[in-house]
């Protein structure tokens, strides 16, 4: 049986919401395999002291579902999510701190885990209710003009593009945009929306809602600097735009780009930005920042690192581009 | 004639490259056979014929002559590699397993020598002329398979 991690990354919310959510996780008819909540609160504190968190770690010991409490390094949610990513689970169901799933919402998504499936959502609902009688198509080249498929109750299975929120995703296959600010605005979408290019089935599906309590205060998007969302905001643009080329950014030395030569004849429709365009023609690095923000995403060491790398570093790079 | 480029890229730090190989006057000793050396302007000038700040059109035109190079790791093992004009790579804490090519001679003297995270600078890892094999070695290697 496929392992299930749950991660949950909060900020500003221990007395709030968090709990509920934490509650909803542990009352689901499907257990998780490990919960992890990754805390992201300016000023950590151990909630192994307060009275409901301590009845909840020893419910979670009682039902036999492993559990961990993260102090996370404040880069934002996409680091925490790309963390869970690789935390060597089949599947990661992320549920937001002010989410509360219904008991059955992990047992419907998990139903629809199939081979070719990378993530599947469920409604994320707001009260009071706005977008019922919508249509949303749940294409990525509509997502400024209709609203989100998850917003209302969902009738039916329906393959989307993208999904926000809370949803369950196939782990370790494809990486968080690490180059978004701290605010991460878009993450989810642009991390689904990942998936779908490379062949996975992104679903929709019915009878796993999920309240939103959207909460004004805390929060892991608290952050209000407006320029972080503009910047972001135009890192996503520019990634869908891009969406139909294979972005490749060769930030190594001399070697690297050397050895990236054997592999880039098999590269679809490369789009190219490198630091020595006499060994490997391209864009100019400075381009590459320009347009995409923080480009470790593309930094082959640090992906070797990630990946406990062991085999050549040609092949490092067949597997980061093909 | 062989070639020898002598060291990988200088630290920001000022300490030597742990992947530098410490023995080259020794072993150029031992070389009966014409050498030159290429690298960049700073570097130590271990021979006669230094040959600076070579294009890469340069660098490949001396590569096609030469009889074989010895290099430690560094850009040139690729560069030739690339040019199927295979050679010596001297190695100490990185893993040829990765960054080497199979078709070159590979002297690693131990792979316990190796840094156990090898994707770091190497500004952290001291250098250490214990893990490189001995100029004899190399010398063995030259002879055996390029007479």
């Amino acid at each position: 049986m496929d392992k299930v991690l749950c991660s949950v990354a909060t900020r500003g919310r221990y007395q709030t919401t968090l709990p509920l959510t934490l509650n909803a996780i542990i009352n689901q008819t499907k257990k998780v395999d490990k919960l992890v909540i990754f805390d992201d609160n300016d000023e950590p504190q151990d909630m192994r002291k307060e009275l409901v968190y301590s009845y909840f770690f020893q419910i979670l010991s009682i039902k036999g579902i492993a559990w961990e409490w993260v102090y996370a390094g404040k880069k934002g949610q996409h680091y925490i999510h790309q963390m869970a990513n690789g935390m060597g689970f089949d599947w990661v169901w992320r549920v937001d701190d002010d989410a509360i799933p219904e008991p059955n919402v992990l047992q419907n998504l998990f139903n629809y885990t199939h081979k070719n499936v990378g993530a599947v959502g469920g409604a994320i609902l707001t009260p009071p209710l706005q977008f019922q009688n919508e249509k949303p198509t749940g294409k990525i080249e509509l997502i400024n003009r209709e609203p989100n498929i998850q917003w209302s109750f969902i009738q039916k299975v329906k393959e989307v593009e993208h999904l926000h929120c809370s949803f369950l995703y196939r782990a370790g296959v494809h990486d968080y945009h690490l180059g978004l600010s701290r605010v991460a605005h878009r993450e989810e979408t642009l991390f689904t929306y990942g998936l779908f290019k490379k062949g996975y089935k992104i679903l929709a599906v019915p009878n796993a809602n999920t309240w939103h309590f959207k909460n004004p205060n805390g929060g892991i998007r608290s952050e209000s600097n407006e320029i972080l969302y503009g910047q972001d905001e135009t890192v996503f643009n520019n990634l869908i735009n891009y969406s139909d080329k294979t972005i490749v950014i060769l930030n190594g030395g001399m070697g690297d780009h050397i050895v990236f030569k054997r592999v880039m004849p098999d590269i679809k429709n490369p789009e190219i930005f490198t630091c020595f365009p006499d060994i490997v023609p391209g864009k100019s690095i400075a381009e590459a920042h320009q347009l995409f923000g923080d480009l470790d995403t593309w930094n082959i060491y640090i992906k070797m690192y990630q990946w406990k790398w062991k085999d050549s570093l040609e092949n490092a790079y067949r597997k980061l581009y093909l | 004639m062989i070639i020898i480029s002598p060291y990988a890229k200088a630290l920001k730090s000022g300490k030597t490259n742990p992947k530098n190989y410490p023995y080259w006057k020794e072993l150029i000793r031992l070389i009966d056979e014409p050498i030159v050396q290429v690298g960049i302007e700073g570097e130590e000038q271990l021979v006669d014929d230094f040959r600076k700040n070579l294009t890469l059109d340069e660098l490949g035109k001396l590569v096609d002559q030469c009889k074989t190079w010895i290099s430690c790791d560094s850009f040139m093992q690729h560069f030739c590699w690339d040019r199927k004009k295979y050679g010596i790579v001297l190695w100490s804490v990185s893993d040829p397993l990765i960054f080497g090519h199979p078709e070159n001679i590979n002297l690693l003297k131990n792979r316990n020598n190796l840094v156990e995270n090898q994707f770091l600078w190497w500004e952290d890892t001291e250098h250490d002329a214990n893990k490189f094999v001995n100029p004899e070695i190399v010398i063995e290697s030259l002879n055996a398979n390029f007479p």
